[in-house]
């Protein structure tokens, strides 16, 4: 058996596995779930070796294994398929399935012949009719799957590392997947399954571990516990998460959407937001919540719906500058890619959206400029030495705080916050979880995104679920419960007593 | 007036070093460096590149790339030539040698922004495109036809500064001054930065973009027009070094190649301290040919500092996802 | 996505050798042989395909080179300056009066060397190999003219002429397309180098030898180059320091016409022969028809164009 021992790893602001401890049997299908930032891709990793820095230690029988290299890893007998597949689209199915390894015969040339016989012995043992030599890039993803399954078998894998496999696989794939599985089973192969759908785990998984936030929860046979069980183990009962007290109060009608679709993310989609509310976003990856906000703030394009803002009917935004204008604001989840410039200063950030509203004409006012920049520098005791300090070196917190000050200086009504305390320690949480507060005493709305349950549970005052691009239901603060709520996400049932959408 | 951005002070100061080091070692070594005349030959043969170096900053900070600076600098001479030579009104020509460095420069915004295409590529096309055009028109011929007036140019002085050089000046401290203290300024900086940030905090970043490299393309025809000026003639290979140049210099001077970074101040010291080089080579008879060489070895050294810092710093601040 | 059975089996035998991107251009390549035939007096003439062709082989030569390093997802802009330094550097061989297998010898070696150093720096230095090329090229260039101080080597015996005579450089040209043809499709080299053009990081992790193969790449081009350089003289018939200017722009006009992607990846050989033929048949034709050859660049800058806005339109299907 596989054990892992008091395993952890921390980055910078974060801990991301904590002392985590349990064992894979050989041969089992052994099914890995938790909710996003729990820690399971952060194992997988470490697994694989691409993180080789961790502490605690990783046994196989017994005897300890450490991979400093994802070469390591596969030598070592762990393949690993990520839910981003890393065929070489150009190359053939044989050469995918022996990328690095080729046979060869005199002068490097390739060893068609073994090649091709081997990929069928492959082919065949998973029941497909790829062709060895057809070129990756024109199959389709389920196919492309069994080509890296294919090669983690050539390379004699003792264990292969599933992540989110069927994130886009049609039922019919998955079926076949599974079939294809069992089939891994039979031949001896550990499969580490890892994902968020728990019908999913139930159907194909001998045992299952549960992570939270980094923690191991759990580990159980499938056969001795039940859905509901292992949902509670997601989600914890114990909110060891603070929140600020909160009093719901609504006021009037500040935005209004009805039918918002967009081809291939969301489709139908309508509520409403009210002066001082906050209404919680909660779904699986995949659900569309990003794709809704993106697309609500005009940064991609709605193909359908009407939007009332204050009152009015107003044209989809065309561009964010748009929404900006209007007193709309998004604060964008890949903190990195979208919500800061990192070789530039804090000032810079912050100032960004608001440079016209605080210089009338060509120029930038940069007394007022400092103004508004250390005011909230202060209010939200972001930790600088000065604000022209590059945002890079701050720590993910800090940065955080430098977004979200950039967003209030727009002094905007409606605030749609993605993810925005991701990735941060809980006392930099709670900030966040005060600011949202705040604002909402100011009489703002503000849409929380996030897919870490418990938050969108304690802060806001009307949750809706979202599931491959569809709003299935709505629930009010005091009607959701954690497990209610995720079964509706997860397990694909919607319950009959709380506002369907 | 706070122009300079605290981590950009110590480039700055590096260069100025550096060439009040270059300036001391030449005057030692020859006693013609530190004349009237010497001087003022330096900064009049700057002036055209100093504005393709403006012109490319600019490029730079927004996050692209122009490699055709010098084949637009040779056409908006030859137009200007060639129109002259057709009879054209000489102040028409100039506005007609300048619309056509503008054109240039829609043309490559058009393929950069609206078709995506990577912008080393499209100049390099376009810089092709524009340089055959050139010949074409002067059929490989030098143009000495031109007005008296434009011709005395090269003489002019303002305060006994070269007129060529104050040109270059004036528009080095406008686009500075557009740079780092207006809104657009900071607009461009904020795209190079991070496009997609930009974008989302409300920045119309196609508009930009084709700002900037339209502006580009009327500076160098400006750069152009000043060159000309210079050597009282207009010649086809003109400004076929000028993309090493320029870059390398440009880079020196602190902008970086991923944009977000630079300062038209740290660039046209670079430009200087290519310049002080060339002409203590002149001075001191030796082969100018080192020149390309030792550019080319600047090059690498200066961004395969700054490749290597890029990929330490990446390594180190790994988060997760 | 790419309908293989069909468009792609037009010429049955080749099937591996041609994709279906390359059928366009063999298409494009008989109109415009056509139509020029009919509009040029004397186009359609063993004597003009011949001048067509010697034209094509230099180049051609260079652009195979070019090919497996953009097909890495590099890109190699000092092949001219590599040219240029191989047979002025190396013909100061026939001014010492050296043995012509020895000239030759040294001529390539110093090819190798110049790609080697390309290769190196690219590899080492985070920095792209756009930029370290446009050093490298410089330098090379540079280094040239300070040695030859601008002096042609001329005149040269006159068994220099035997590599460029006749159909001799056809031979060669014929040689490194078959080669290569078979290293990009057959080698275990050759497919690795599509890998690492399309997904390095997938490719490091697999255990392919990424920096090695890279370098080798680069030390290619610079071989090629070299050896296009030593049919050229075999041609002119001297060594001139200005020798290669332009080789790089027609060279990428060359493989992204011929369907290679600039992004690496995905491009065949052959592709960039019929965009080497395509490229030299304009750029003669419109001699012939008498428009200035000062067009030329404009016409190879607007080809380019064409050939990366189809390429980035199907790179941004993905």
């Amino acid at each position: 058996m596989i054990t892992i021992e008091k395993v952890s790893k921390s980055f910078p602001g974060v801990k991301a596995l904590d002392d985590v401890s349990f064992a894979i049997q050989y041969g089992e299908v052994h099914g890995l779930v938790g909710e996003n930032g729990a820690g399971k891709s952060t194992l997988i990793k470490i697994l694989s070796g691409v993180y080789p820095q961790y502490e605690g230690k990783i046994l196989f029988d017994g005897s300890v294994h450490h991979f400093y290299s994802p070469h390591e890893a596969q030598t070592g007998g762990i393949a690993t398929i990520f839910q981003e597949l890393t065929v070489i689209r150009d190359l053939s199915v044989a050469e995918n399935i022996f990328l690095g390894r080729e046979p060869t015969r005199s002068l490097g040339l390739l060893d068609w012949n073994v090649m091709r016989e081997k990929s069928r012995e492959v082919l065949q043992f998973l029941d497909t009719s790829l062709d060895p030599k057809e070129t990756v890039g024109n199959l389709s993803v389920a196919n492309q799957q069994i080509v890296e399954i294919c090669k983690a078998l050539v390379l004699n894998s003792r264990i292969i590392i599933m992540d989110e496999p069927t994130s886009s696989l049609t039922e019919h794939e998955v079926d076949q997947l599974f079939i294809t599985i069992r089939r891994l089973k039979e031949k001896g192969i550990t499969i580490l399954y890892v994902s968020h759908k728990i019908e999913e785990i139930f159907k194909i998984c001998d045992s299952i571990t549960v992570f939270r936030d980094g923690n191991h929860i759990g580990t159980v046979e499938k056969e001795k516990t039940s859905t509901d069980e292992v949902i509670s183990m997601m989600v914890g009962r114990s909110m060891n998460m603070m929140f600020p007290p909160r009093t719901t109060r609504q006021g009037g009608l500040l935005l209004s959407v009805r039918d918002l679709s967009r081809n291939g993310e969301f489709e139908h989609v309508s509520f409403d937001l009210r002066e001082g509310e906050i209404i919680g976003f909660a779904g699986l990856i995949g659900a569309g919540r990003t794709e809704l906000a993106r697309a609500l703030f005009g940064a991609t394009a709605l193909d359908e719906g009407e939007i009332e803002l204050y009152g009015n009917p107003i044209d989809h935004f065309a561009h964010p500058n748009r929404a900006l204008s209007r007193g709309v604001a998004y604060l964008s989840e890949d903190r990195k890619g979208e919500g800061l410039m990192l070789e530039l200063s804090i000032r810079e950030n912050m100032s960004l959206p608001i440079l016209k509203r605080i210089s009338p004409y060509f120029f930038v006012k940069g007394n007022r400029e400092r103004e508004l920049v250390q005011s909230y520098v202060s209010k939200f005791k972001i930790r600088m030495t000065s604000v022209d300090q590059i945002v890079e070196s701050l720590s993910g917190g800090n940065q955080q705080k430098v977004i979200i000050s950039k967003l209030l200086l727009t002094e905007s009504k409606v605030f749609i916050f993605d993810e925005p305390t991701r990735g941060i320690d809980v006392g930099a949480k709670y900030e966040i979880y005060k600011i949202m507060n705040d604002l909402t005493l100011e009489g703002k709305g503000i849409i929380f995104i996030s897919s870490e349950l418990p938050e969108v549970l304690g802060i806001s005052d009307r949750i809706f679920c979202m599931r491959e691009g569809k709003l299935v239901q709505e629930f009010t603060r005091d009607e959701a419960e954690p497990e209610k709520v995720m079964k509706v996400l997860a397990a694909g049932e919607n319950l009959v007593g709380g506002d369907a959408a | 007036m706070r122009i300079i951005r605290s981590g950009r002070l110590k480039i700055i100061f590096i260069l100025i070093g550096v060439n009040i080091f270059i300036m001391a070692v030449l005057t030692y070594l020859s006693p013609t460096f530190m004349t009237y005349a010497n001087i003022t030959a330096v900064m009049t043969r700057m002036s055209e590149l100093g504005m393709l170096a403006i012109a490319e900053t600019i490029v730079l900070i927004s996050g692209g790339f122009d490699i055709s600076i010098g084949a637009v600098m040779a056409l908006s001479g030859a137009v200007l030539g060639t129109l002259h030579v057709m009879g054209v009104p000489f102040y028409l020509s100039i506005i007609i040698a300048l619309g056509a460095g503008i054109a240039v420069g829609f043309l490559n915004a058009v393929l950069v922004v609206n078709l995506r295409l990577t912008p080393f590529i499209v100049t390099l096309a376009t810089m092709s495109i524009v340089r055959s055009v050139v010949y074409a028109l002067l059929k490989g011929n030098v143009l000495t036809d031109l007005p008296e007036g434009f011709l005395n140019l090269y003489y002019m002085h303002v305060l006994k500064l070269p007129l060529l050089f104050v040109i270059l000046a004036a528009t080095a401290v406008i686009m500075a001054i557009m740079l780092k203290k207006t809104i657009l300024g900071r607009r461009i900086y904020a795209i190079g930065g991070n496009e997609k940030t930009a974008f989302v905090s409300g920045v119309y970043v196609k508009r930009i973009r084709y700002l900037v490299y339209c502006l580009s393309g009327f500076i160098c025809a400006l750069a152009g027009l000043l060159f000309t000026a210079r050597i009282r003639a207009v010649i086809p290979d003109a400004g076929l070094n000028a993309p090493l140049e320029v870059i390398t210099a440009v880079l020196i001077g602190g902008t970086t190649i991923y944009g977000g970074k630079g300062s038209i101040l740290g660039s046209l010291l670079g430009i200087l301290a290519m310049y002080l080089l060339l002409n203590g080579f002149s001075l001191l008879g030796l082969n100018p040919f080192w020149e390309v060489i030792i550019l080319g070895v600047i090059l690498i050294v200066v961004i395969g500092q700054e490749g290597i810092i890029r990929s330490f710093k990446a390594s180190f601040t790994r988060r997760p996802v | 996505m790419n309908d293989l059975a069909g468009k792609g089996t037009i010429i049955t035998g080749f099937r591996n050798v041609f994709k279906v991107r390359e059928a366009p251009i063999l298409i494009y390549v008989v109109i415009m042989i056509a139509v020029f035939s009919f509009t040029i007096d004397r186009f359609f003439s063993m004597k003009n395909f011949e001048i067509i062709s010697r034209q094509i082989t230099t180049i051609g030569i260079v652009s195979v080179g070019m090919t497996l390093v953009i097909l890495s997802g590099g890109f190699d802009l000092s092949v001219g300056a590599i040219l240029s330094f191989a047979i002025n550097i190396g013909g100061l061989g026939i001014v010492f009066g050296w043995p012509i297998w020895m000239v030759y010898t040294f001529m390539l070696v110093l090819g190798i060397i110049l790609g080697w150093i390309n290769g190196f720096l690219i590899t080492r230095l985070a920095v792209p190999a756009l930029i370290i090329t446009l050093g490298t090229m410089n330098i090379y260039r540079g280094i040239t003219m300070v040695i030859t101080k601008g002096v042609y080597i001329t005149p040269i015996p006159s068994v220099y002429s035997f590599i460029g005579s006749g159909y001799v450089p056809f031979l060669f040209y014929a040689a490194v397309l078959g080669i290569f043809t078979f290293v990009t499709l057959k080698t275990r080299f050759g497919r690795n180098i599509f890998a690492i053009g399309g997904a390095e990081e997938s490719a490091l992790y697999s255990g392919v030898p990424v920096r090695r193969y890279k370098t080798l790449v680069y030390i290619i081009s610079g071989f090629l180059s070299a050896l296009s350089g030593l049919i050229l003289v075999g041609k002119s018939g001297f060594v001139q320091p200005q020798a290669g200017l332009g080789y790089e722009l027609n060279a990428i006009a060359a493989v992204v016409i011929g369907g290679t992607s600039i992004f690496g990846g995905s491009g065949t050989i052959a592709g960039t022969f019929l965009g080497s033929v395509m490229l030299g048949i304009i750029l003669a034709g419109l001699t012939m028809l008498a428009v200035n050859p000062y067009w030329q660049g404009l016409i190879t800058g607007v080809l380019i164009v064409f050939a990366i806005t189809l390429d980035s339109l199907r790179y941004l299907k993905r």
